[in-house]
């Protein structure tokens, strides 16, 4: 046999395609999970919230029933004004924290340290620690007076204050337990962003602030993404925080409303359901619009 | 443009480590200077304090006669290449150029008119309207370029700008920016720690040591007429051989020692050496300053064993044992030359310089 032989090239064939059924085979656990653990029972849910408490049948009457409380209107306007200053709040101050942080003076690492411990308590111990704080006869007003700065006659009523009042309490707590968290999301992202085009900023004629603005936040865009929607979907979502210092039903927001009714009012299941897809849905279309607006789809296209 | 002048600058990190002490440099206008040395000589901090991207400790910075030590970047009037190119990769080519412009507030058709005359000049048109990460390395290193160059500044700075590329782009971007600056006329410093970029580039080398500087002079007064050892050592492919050598006197003759040859140190080397009687010297030549002969000659000193020869095309290499030390000559590529073979050795002597052994510097005439 001569080398220069020709030979002709037969594809290699086997049996069964096991090159393209291998990936879904791999796939189908985490499939089947998502379909047994989480797309069943929300289904489920959103039928179960059409039907009547007792009895089976089709039904509006759950949700029209929830579209004329007041209440939930009020729980609206809550969340919605929760969301609105906190998520703004929070952003400002970790962004400032971050960019402080970032900046690697003596001592950063400390102050990152002690920065970060709010973040590792949980929402219920934080709820039972402002609560003994803004009582009248709490730590934080203990403090004021041993400071100075109040009479024994001048404590401050925490508490007692109006609903809008409250709520700007809630979104102080609510705060100091979060910026760190953003914070944390925010300074990963500006150690990733490289010193030379900072530093080509300020050669190339800018001063801090439009370094800041058109080289250092473009460029760390996709972590502020990815801390603002993440905050948003959580603040959407606050009310163990709120139910801890003022109790159900004094300051309603929507998730709350959802837990009122299904663990502090009886029979109302249906209800608590009907809620549940309501804020679900709240989440969803939010979260979209944000993405959409802040142009995280569009990124993917210019790649 | 316009002159650089540093005065005695120095940077110091900590307490006690200095990245660069009593700097004093002018480069004139119009002229490209190269800041050369091994890495951590200081020369990158150097650059950087020009820029005012680093705090100065000590001494001060003029440009065109101004002091600007203590002026933020925007306001030196610099601009600056980076190693890693610095480009934004949420702009496009176009908008990376034009930013420096905008800050300005230049009027937008005066904008377009001059990113239009630099990505001319750079070849970069056709990439405008991209963004960063659509570009190849070279390319990216291009729009660096441009965006340096639109701003018109009075000094143009550049940090190891081309050691990102691949040897064979790097050697042609070098031809480039030289053909560039011969163009712009801007005053420029160009760190490097290349010798053969700082050659083929510089008007002016500045080779820096351990955050000093050793030597400043043309690629000629580095190469032939080093300072001291370090610069003989760091200059040149393969470097100065050095060689210990003691200074004797035979029939009232000086005469230059080794172990293993004697030779008589004549013309201007005399005049160099004749205080030094009885004393150790260290002798640099470099490889092309040495000849090889197949055949004994009046010029040859002394006579060695061929260890290994490494065929260059337009040259050959050939290495000989010399107490225990490997000494390189470069020498014509015929005739041949190949290992075993005994040869006779030769020196240029108006080409040896020497060297204080104890101070590594150089020995020059009294």
């Amino acid at each position: 046999m001569t080398l220069n032989q020709s030979v002709t090239l037969e594809p290699h064939k086997s049996g069964f395609p096991w090159k393209k059924v291998i990936p879904y085979i791999l796939i189908a656990p985490t499939v089947i999970y998502y379909i047994i653990f989480w797309i069943r029972p929300v289904l489920t849910s959103i039928i179960q919230s059409f039907t009547p408490e007792i009895g089976t049948g089709f039904t509006v009457e759950n949700y029209s029933r929830i579209f004329n409380d007041p209440v939930f209107w009020q729980a609206v306007v809550n969340t919605g004004i929760f969301v609105i200053i906190s998520v703004t709040l929070e952003f400002v101050v970790a962004f400032g924290l971050a960019l402080i942080i970032n900046k690697k003076f003596k001592g950063s690492s400390l102050l990152l340290a002690i920065a970060l411990i709010p973040m590792a308590l949980p929402p219920v111990a934080v709820g039972a620690m402002w609560s003994s704080g803004f009582a009248t006869y709490g730590w934080l007003n203990s403090l004021l007076m041993s400071m100075g700065l109040i009479g024994e006659g001048e404590k401050i009523l925490f508490l007692a204050g109006s609903d809008f009042q409250s709520l700007m309490l809630i979104i102080i707590i609510d705060a100091w337990q979060v910026i760190p968290f953003m914070m944390t999301i925010l300074l990963a992202g500006l150690q990733g962003i490289p010193k030379e085009s900072i530093e080509a900023g300020y050669v190339f004629g800018g001063t801090r602030f439009k370094v800041l603005r058109k080289i250092t936040m473009p460029m760390l865009k996709p972590s502020i993404q990815t801390a603002l929607i993440l905050r948003i979907i959580s603040a959407i979502q606050v009310w163990l925080i709120i139910v801890l210092i003022f109790g159900f039903r004094r300051i309603p927001v929507l998730l709350e409303e959802v837990v009122f009714f299904q663990e502090q009012v009886q029979n109302e299941y249906k209800l608590a359901l009907a809620y549940s897809v309501i804020v679900a849905l709240v989440v969803s279309v939010v979260a979209v619009f944000y993405l959409k607006v802040s142009g995280a789809f569009k990124g993917d296209e210019e790649q | 443009m316009a002159t650089l002048k540093l005065k005695n600058l120095s940077k110091r990190y900590g307490k006690t480590v200095w990245g660069a002490k009593d700097i004093n440099l002018e480069v004139n206008d119009k002229e490209f200077i190269v800041l050369l040395g091994p890495s951590g000589c200081g020369k990158t901090t150097t650059m950087r304090m020009i820029a005012g991207l680093e705090e100065v400790t000590q001494g001060i910075i003029y440009i065109d006669e101004k002091d600007v030590t203590f002026l933020p970047p925007r306001k030196r009037d610099i601009s600056m290449v980076f190693q890693s190119y610095a480009v934004w990769p949420h702009l496009t080519v176009s908008d990376n150029i034009a930013f420096p412009l905008r800050l300005k507030n230049l009027k937008s058709a005066e904008i377009e008119k001059r990113v239009k005359e630099v990505s001319s000049l750079t070849k970069i048109e056709e990439y405008l309207e991209r963004f960063p990460r659509q570009l190849s390395g070279g390319q990216r290193q291009r729009v660096a370029l441009a965006r340096a160059l639109v701003v018109q500044p009075k000094v143009f700075l550049m940090d190891e700008p081309l050691s990102n590329l691949d040897a064979k782009l790097r050697v042609k971007m070098r031809t480039e920016m030289k053909a560039i600056h011969k163009k712009t006329q801007a005053t420029t410093v160009f760190v490097t720690h290349d010798q053969a970029e700082a050659m083929s580039m510089a008007d002016r080398i500045v080779i820096m040591k351990d955050g000093s500087i050793v030597q400043e002079g043309s690629t000629d007064d580095v190469y032939f007429d080093c300072e001291d050892m370090f610069v003989a050592g760091f200059i040149g492919t393969p470097p100065t051989n050095f060689l210990s050598m003691e200074l004797g006197e035979k029939n009232g003759k000086l005469l230059l020692v080794n172990s293993a040859f004697s030779f008589e140190p004549i013309g201007e080397n005399y005049e160099i050496l004749k205080n030094y009687s009885g004393k150790q010297v260290i002798m640099g030549v470099r490889p092309e300053s040495m000849q090889v002969f197949k055949e004994k000659k009046p010029e040859s000193v002394f006579s060695r064993e061929v260890l290994v020869t490494e065929p260059q095309g337009s040259h050959q290499i050939v290495a000989i044992e010399l107490d225990d030390q490997i000494v390189k000559i470069v020498a014509p590529p015929f005739p041949k030359v190949n290992p075993g073979e005994i040869v006779h050795i030769g020196f240029e002597h108006d080409r040896i310089m020497f060297f204080n052994p104890e101070t590594e510097k150089r020995i020059r005439k009294a």
